[in-house]
């Protein structure tokens, strides 16, 4: 277990490397020249010239990365070059929101999903099985800014019973703050549902169909027994991969939700940062999706290897 | 005017200057109006005491406003747009700025939404005859809101100089001051004097020091940036709580110097929202009080909403169409032409901006302005003079070309609509939209055609100059022409209302001829305003004055 997971390790390390590299060249391919940016294109090139200057964007693009990248790994994420403060006071908020969100979007969606996907597949072919997986596929491919949108006009401005206003004060008691998630998480459980929903039913229905059920039925254990013992251990992998490769994008992916309930998570933070060209915010925001997506996927292969030992064995051959 | 009238304006008449004494016979001769007039006085330097008798002398009537009655205490929930960078009056190049920074900041004189100028930190101004040199009265025994400070003409100065020195970071207000004011131009004559002698005259300079200057609040004369964590200036409000990108809380400054205009509320809640349609639905919802800004084409609904007042503020915004002289297909002035007179510009004002802009008429000098002319005759559609002077110049087979702009709120309609105006007289036009920054860098400057937008200034110096002279540095239509360069400078120079209306006419007619740009439309500045909130006062630039501000009771 213990190679496992170094060699897993190692890999996400090399992965972050790569990902550096790529995200440093790919945000200074971005159009346009910094200081103008920051001073908008009216600016006098003189205070153009000056600006860029200072902030160290005029250096050879090799010398920026290397003193980027020595920052990173000593924790000094540098400061924003938009809005002059540090990096990590950035983006520790947008993640700390994020995450929240997140989480309360999970604890919702997970298990009714789970439950969803079970229940179609031990009512494969009726009516609830059809409610769940057509209802769950329709939601999924509405737009996010549609869903935010509808639920806002019902829930906050027509019904009233929801809040609009996504942040709370930092000393509110965790019940108020989860109030106030509560909206904006509904949009992204009408996008993961229909998803989760279906792996899990497509899993429920392989496990249920294989020979260890027919064996485990036959040798008489109760039905809630065969399900709950052999049925779903076997039928949530696939499932727990998903969820895993979710992550990544309910941290860093929800622009346009963040956007339209004027949350401060880190996919907003990340868009102003692109169109600010506020490279050390991009640079360090990228970063941290990618080691929050490679954590997930790393936990999730080491469940999907406690549940499944061929796969550590696999890795040893 | 009666004879008790008559008497009391040659008393005034007796101390004022020649420049002064000129204004008042164009008053009473009837050549600018009671609105022009007041608003040059104040840009000369008229006290309001004086300004006063010489209104009434001629008066034919005044107006004034209440605000219903407002209780003390509470604080409003403000949404506003989320501010484009660090919160440092000399960085600040946008409207999510300015208004905060507004509100804790104060400038020497306050351009209004009727482009009047008030005295703030100044107490009274005068130019020497020649528009050379403006002399500032400096308010005396004004705090800053850290409670202690008090401000000085040293800390005057010493404003000035930094936002008109090039070796300034980032320096934003590089842009108003280049050519007109260096940092040697700025001396103090004594504790309660400044003394701005400029590079080149300058009739309307008083602009540039006030409300219209993004960068121009006085700091102190050791202020080394930081700002956003002092917040420091001299206005009504002082910081409680700010976290960037996010929102800004602002508490009653206890010691605000005006003790007759000291603020209703306990102070302000600024939330800061990067999306238009969710700081609107934020609004109706009722988690804000006031929005600072919205658009027609995302707030229609906010226009007819019962519990809401709309302030609705005429500004010299305007979206400026460029059509490039230099290259085909308008590098021929007929075609050019031909492209104004296909737009029908009530049309767009009623659907796109509800009625909430004003006609324009392919010049940048706002209707509002005093020094327009106004006497110059309003471009109209007409297909016909189009299709006639598209056929002289050779082009009956129509031209095509590409329109470059950004996809900021009504602007691609606006292209659609100019594709539509283009195809009536064979202008065929292929849109390119992009996000503001790609066209910035790469389209503005170096395209046939384009959309740009411009906000508004309370004089038209600035869009006067960079888009159109021959060495402007925003001149995407490539419009170099000695004539209006001239033309230009007999403006800038001439302090006197006459000059500059003489100069504005001559202006406005060269530029109908040449049309290197069309301006459609100059749009309103909106505010939105829950019925429960009065006293709140807002600018074309985009100003919002919470100071008189507060909950009726």
């Amino acid at each position: 277990m213990l190679r496992f997971l170094a060699r897993r390790t190692a890999l996400a390390l090399v992965t972050l490397w790569v990902l550096s590299v790529i995200i440093f060249l790919a945000s200074h391919a971005l159009p346009g020249d910094v200081g103008k940016r920051i001073l908008g294109p009216f600016a006098d090139p003189r205070a153009v010239v000056t600006l860029d200057h200072s902030l160290g964007v005029d250096r050879p693009l090799l010398v920026q990365y290397l003193s980027w990248i020595g920052g990173f790994v000593h924790g000094d994420l540098g400061m924003s070059l938009s809005f002059h403060v540090p990096v990590s006071e950035l983006l520790l908020r947008g993640l700390g929101n994020s995450a929240k969100l997140a989480a309360v979007a999970f604890v919702i969606v997970v298990p009714l999903s789970i439950f969803g996907g079970i229940v179609a597949a031990l009512r494969r072919g009726r009516l609830l099985d059809r409610v769940i997986t057509v209802g769950g596929l329709s939601a999924t491919a509405m737009p996010e800014f549609v869903t935010s949108i509808v639920l806002i006009l019902v829930f906050s401005v027509t019904l009233k019973v929801l809040p609009i206003s996504v942040q709370v004060p930092a000393d509110a008691d965790p019940l108020t703050q989860i109030y106030h998630l509560i909206l904006p998480s509904l949009p992204l459980v009408l996008v993961l549902f229909g998803y989760i929903a279906r792996i899990t039913r497509a899993g429920m229905i392989e496990a249920l169909e294989s020979d260890y059920t027919r064996t485990a039925v036959l040798k008489g254990l109760p039905w809630r027994t065969v399900v709950i013992r052999h049925v779903l251990r076997n039928a949530l992998m696939p499932t727990i991969a998903v969820v895993a490769t979710q992550t990544g994008y309910l941290i860093g992916g929800l622009v346009v939700i963040e956007t339209m309930f004027n949350y401060q998570g880190i996919g907003q933070l990340l868009y102003t940062a692109v169109s600010q060209k506020d490279f050390p915010l991009i640079q360090a925001g990228v970063m941290t999706v990618g080691i929050v997506y490679l954590g997930a996927t790393l936990l999730a292969d080491i469940s999907y290897s406690l549940l499944n030992p061929r796969i550590r064995l696999a890795g040893r051959e | 005017m009666d004879r008790e009238a008559q008497r009391r304006l040659d008393e005034v008449r007796k101390g004022r200057t020649a420049l002064e004494n000129n204004a008042i016979d164009e008053l009473i001769a009837g050549r600018v109006s009671r609105r022009e007039f007041i608003r040059y006085a104040t840009v000369i330097g008229f006290s309001m005491p004086v300004l006063a008798v010489v209104l009434e002398a001629c008066a034919t009537g005044t107006t004034t406003t209440t605000s219903g009655s407002i209780k003390k205490g509470g604080r409003l929930n403000v949404g506003h747009q989320t501010p484009a960078g660090a919160m440092d009056p000399i960085l600040t190049n946008d409207l999510g700025r300015l208004t905060i920074i507004g509100q804790c900041g104060e400038y020497l004189c306050w351009s209004d939404s009727n482009l009047h100028l008030r005295p703030v930190l100044a107490t009274s101004w005068t130019p020497n005859s020649a528009g050379t040199e403006w002399t500032f009265k400096i308010r005396q025994g004004v705090k800053y809101n850290d409670g202690s400070t008090t401000m000085t003409v040293d800390d005057v100065v010493a404003t000035f100089q930094r936002l008109a020195d090039p070796t300034t970071k980032g320096n934003n207000a590089l842009s108003n001051f280049k050519g007109v004011l260096s940092p040697s131009g700025v001396s103090k004559v004594d504790s309660q004097t400044v003394k701005f002698t400029l590079d080149s005259a300058n009739g309307n300079f008083p602009y540039l020091v006030s409300s219209d200057n993004y960068n121009a609040i006085i700091l102190p004369a050791s202020y080394n940036g930081g700002w956003d964590k002092t917040f420091i200036g001299t206005g009504p409000w002082k910081l409680k709580d700010y976290v960037v990108n996010d929102h800004v809380s602002l508490d009653k400054n206890p010691s605000y110097w005006d003790p007759n205009n000291q603020p209703y509320l306990d102070g302000l809640d600024f939330k800061f929202y990067a999306s238009e349609p969710s700081a609107i639905l934020a609004f109706q919802a009722g988690s804000l009080d006031v929005y600072t800004q919205f658009s027609v084409a995302n707030g229609l609904s906010l226009l007819t909403d019962a519990n809401t007042t709309v302030i609705d503020i005429p500004s010299a915004a305007h979206r400026q169409v460029h059509l490039r002289v230099d290259k085909p297909p308008f590098n021929d002035k007929l075609v050019r032409q031909a492209m104004g007179l296909a737009i029908d510009r009530p049309t767009i004002i009623t659907g796109l901006w509800n009625g909430k802009a004003q006609l324009a008429n392919d010049h940048p000098l706002f209707k509002m302005y005093p020094s327009s002319d106004t006497s110059v005759a309003q471009r109209a559609l007409d297909i016909t003079k189009a299709k006639s002077l598209m056929a002289q110049a050779g082009k009956s087979s129509g031209v095509d070309v590409t329109l470059y702009t950004e996809q900021v709120q009504e602007i691609p309609q606006l292209a659609a609509l100019l594709v539509s105006a283009g195809a009536q007289v064979g202008i065929r036009i292929t849109l390119n939209i992009t996000d503001s920054g790609t066209y910035y860098d790469k389209y503005w400057l170096d395209s046939p055609m384009g959309i740009t937008d411009y906000g508004h200034r309370g004089v038209p110096n600035t869009f006067l100059s960079a888009p159109l002279l021959s060495t402007g540095t925003w001149n995407a239509a490539h419009f170099a022409n000695t004539t209006y360069d001239g033309y230009y400078n007999d403006y800038v120079k001439a302090v006197d209302l006459t000059g500059q209306k003489a100069a504005s006419g001559k202006i406005e007619q060269l530029l109908l001829d040449e049309t290197p740009l069309v301006i459609p439309y100059n749009y309103d500045h909106l505010v939105a305003v829950k019925k429960k909130v009065a006293g709140v006062e807002a600018t074309g630039m985009g100003h919002v004055n919470f100071r008189l501000a507060g909950i009726t009771s």
